[in-house]
């Protein structure tokens, strides 16, 4: 039932990228999770590539966000849920017990479907992650917060009211903030949790953007229940079905010519 | 059935005017009870006041400077029962919100699920156990382990640091303030640590995520995310336990000494507004010594009351100046 994803088949859909090559900075091989006795993941197996977007859709309850959730062992928080196989990040293991959470966490960056803006003001927000692993001087520190307020094109709308609360913001200027928080970090892959389930239609197309303008830096995986925001954003998709892979390709090949007839009934709206 | 289909504008009427008319009594029985709150703290004022007034009448402001009790020559001062009631509830809240919240971040943070909910139960019981109880266990258990181990130790070891050798000076006796205080912090301890627990499983679990999807470690979720996010509700919480604290009774009547006293020793014995009203109100013969007592009781509401109002204003700079720091 799974579908390996065929790199070959890919290359060739693809359009305008043919030149370079397509790099696997997330390979995940042969995926279990369980929530205690419950099976929620069974045998994924798909990469991300380099510095391309990626969408998980499918119906809900399908494992699209907890496949999200392993990629920054976000599942660890919570006792009783457990994930076996490889999920390899630039060929190191991250679901190794070993692994460094808290390392690898500052490497990959999470936005979830509710803005999430912490209790202090926006340049705490975003110099917040910051001061977690790095020393930066104010000056620095400065500059850092203006370039990631800059890069989520909040800047303009926020660069007189610094210091007041991030509470105070818009939603969709919330989000983009905790967007804005992730990449301060300077993480290298990206997990976007339904990004605009919350909001509105002109913030979610200056999120949509943004993530277009994102990928030119970061590998970007995006779970969304909205089929155009994967047709619009996405180069790649996979969709899920009951904790199963059943299709990763392209995005123009998955939404075009679907392999699988499941694909096809979800993309066009007869189930999920 | 029928009868509805037949004549539906009778019936919808008389449910609309059946539905008026609960709205109404609900309405009316509802406001009766928020008024009694008002009558009945209205009442209690008068009352204290009515029956302090011979009290502030002859002796007047330096009836709270006064430290001498002398129920023969019937001069009375509250200077040591205030001073009493407010050491021993600072150094109650001084020993008890720190562990209340250190238990409360291990339950909501750190516990595994087969521990959390005995040390809740365990929580919960303490709540319920009666202060006379409180109050033996501090005469008989605490107050000879105290006095035995604890306060020699205190007092040798302070013996030559300027200023902490007055705190803890003179005969370990075992009762006193710092053991009423002791006890105190035991009995705040569940108040703190169960509404602090509530407002820390507030905290939407997104936004720790997102704190934990940053590469925070968990103290660094709780110092930034999870405290400041619900700083109301522990100031909330504290201010609950510092109520208690300052009003209680039983226990600490049991521990204190009695003495109408200021001592710089935290050792030596005292007593506590409430504690003196306890004691004395039974054998104080007099208008002037009754008198005394009622006043001791409004200057503990007023005490109460400032402390309440305290934390208004604490609340509402935090609002204002939130997020305005960085």
């Amino acid at each position: 039932m799974q579908t390996r994803p065929n790199v070959e088949l890919t290359k060739t859909v693809l359009t305008e990228p043919t030149a370079e090559a397509l790099r696997e900075k997330v390979s995940v091989r042969n995926l279990n999770f369980y929530y205690g006795d419950y099976k929620a993941l069974k045998g994924i197996s798909l990469p991300l590539y380099d510095r391309k977007v990626t969408a998980f859709i499918g119906p809900s309850g399908c494992g699209k966000s907890t496949l999200l959730r392993i990629l920054n062992r976000m599942y660890d928080l919570y006792p009783g849920q457990r994930a076996e196989g490889e999920v390899l990040l630039d060929g190191k293991n991250i679901i190794d017990p070993k692994m460094d959470l808290n390392l690898l966490r500052a490497q990959i960056g999470m936005v979830f479907q509710k803005p999430t803006p912490f209790p202090m003001s926006i340049y705490d927000n975003i110099a917040f992650g910051i001061r977690l692993y790095e020393k930066v001087p104010k000056s620095e520190m400065n500059d850092r917060v203006e370039d990631a307020l800059k890069r989520t094109a909040l800047w303009d709308e926020v660069k007189d009211k610094l210091h007041a609360s991030g509470l105070g913001l818009s939603g969709g200027q919330q989000q983009r903030l905790c967007i804005a928080r992730s990449i301060a970090v300077r993480p290298q892959v990206l997990l976007l949790d339904e990004p605009t389930s919350a909001l509105d239609p002109i913030s979610t197309a200056k999120i949509e953007e943004l993530i277009y303008q994102l990928k030119v830096d970061y590998t970007i995986a995006i779970v969304t229940h909205n089929m155009q925001q994967a047709a619009r954003a996405a180069d790649f998709s996979a969709f899920m079905y009951l904790g199963e892979l059943v299709e990763f390709g392209t995005t123009d090949q998955v939404f075009t010519k679907p392999r699988e007839s499941r694909t096809e009934d979800y993309i066009t709206g007869r189930f999920g | 059935m029928t009868t509805a289909v037949v004549e539906p504008a009778s019936e919808t009427s008389s449910i609309l005017s059946r539905n008026r008319l609960m709205d109404a009594l609900l309405r009316s029985l509802t406001r009766a009870a928020a008024i009694i709150v008002l009558v009945m703290l209205g009442g209690v004022i008068i009352s204290l006041v009515d029956g302090a007034l011979p009290a502030i009448k002859t002796f007047g402001f330096s009836f709270i400077t006064t430290e001498s009790w002398n129920p023969v020559t019937e001069k009375f001062g509250a200077a040591a029962p205030i001073y009493g009631t407010l050491v021993t509830a600072f150094i109650a809240m001084l020993i008890g919100v720190p562990i209340s919240i250190g238990i409360a971040i291990f339950i909501t943070e750190l516990c595994p699920r087969w521990l959390k909910r005995p040390i809740s139960t365990a929580i919960e019981l303490l709540a319920g156990i009666p202060s006379i109880i409180y109050g033996i266990w501090g005469l008989f258990i605490l107050a000879p382990l105290l006095q035995a181990y604890v306060q020699p130790a205190l007092i040798a070891t302070f013996e030559n640091v300027p200023m902490l050798n007055n705190l803890f000076a003179g005969p370990p006796y075992g009762i006193g303030i710092l053991t009423a205080a002791l006890i105190l912090s035991i009995m705040v301890l569940p108040f703190i640590t169960s509404i602090t627990r509530d407002v820390f499983e507030t905290v939407p679990p997104m936004l720790k995520e997102s704190a934990y999807g940053l590469g925070c470690t968990t103290w660094e979720v709780v110092r930034h995310i999870v405290l400041p996010y619900s700083k109301t509700g522990i100031i909330g919480g504290i201010m609950l336990g510092l109520g208690r604290a300052l009003g209680e009774t039983m226990a600490v009547t049991f521990v204190i000494g009695n003495a109408h006293r200021i001592h710089s020793s935290l050792l030596a014995p005292g007593t506590t507004i409430s504690a003196s009203i306890a004691n004395e109100f039974t054998e104080a013969d007099g208008v002037m010594y009754t008198s005394s007592l009622i006043a001791l009781g409004l200057i503990l509401f007023v005490i109460t009351f400032i402390v309440l109002a305290c934390a208004r204003l604490l609340l509402a700079r935090m609002k204002k100046s939130e997020g305005r720091h960085s």
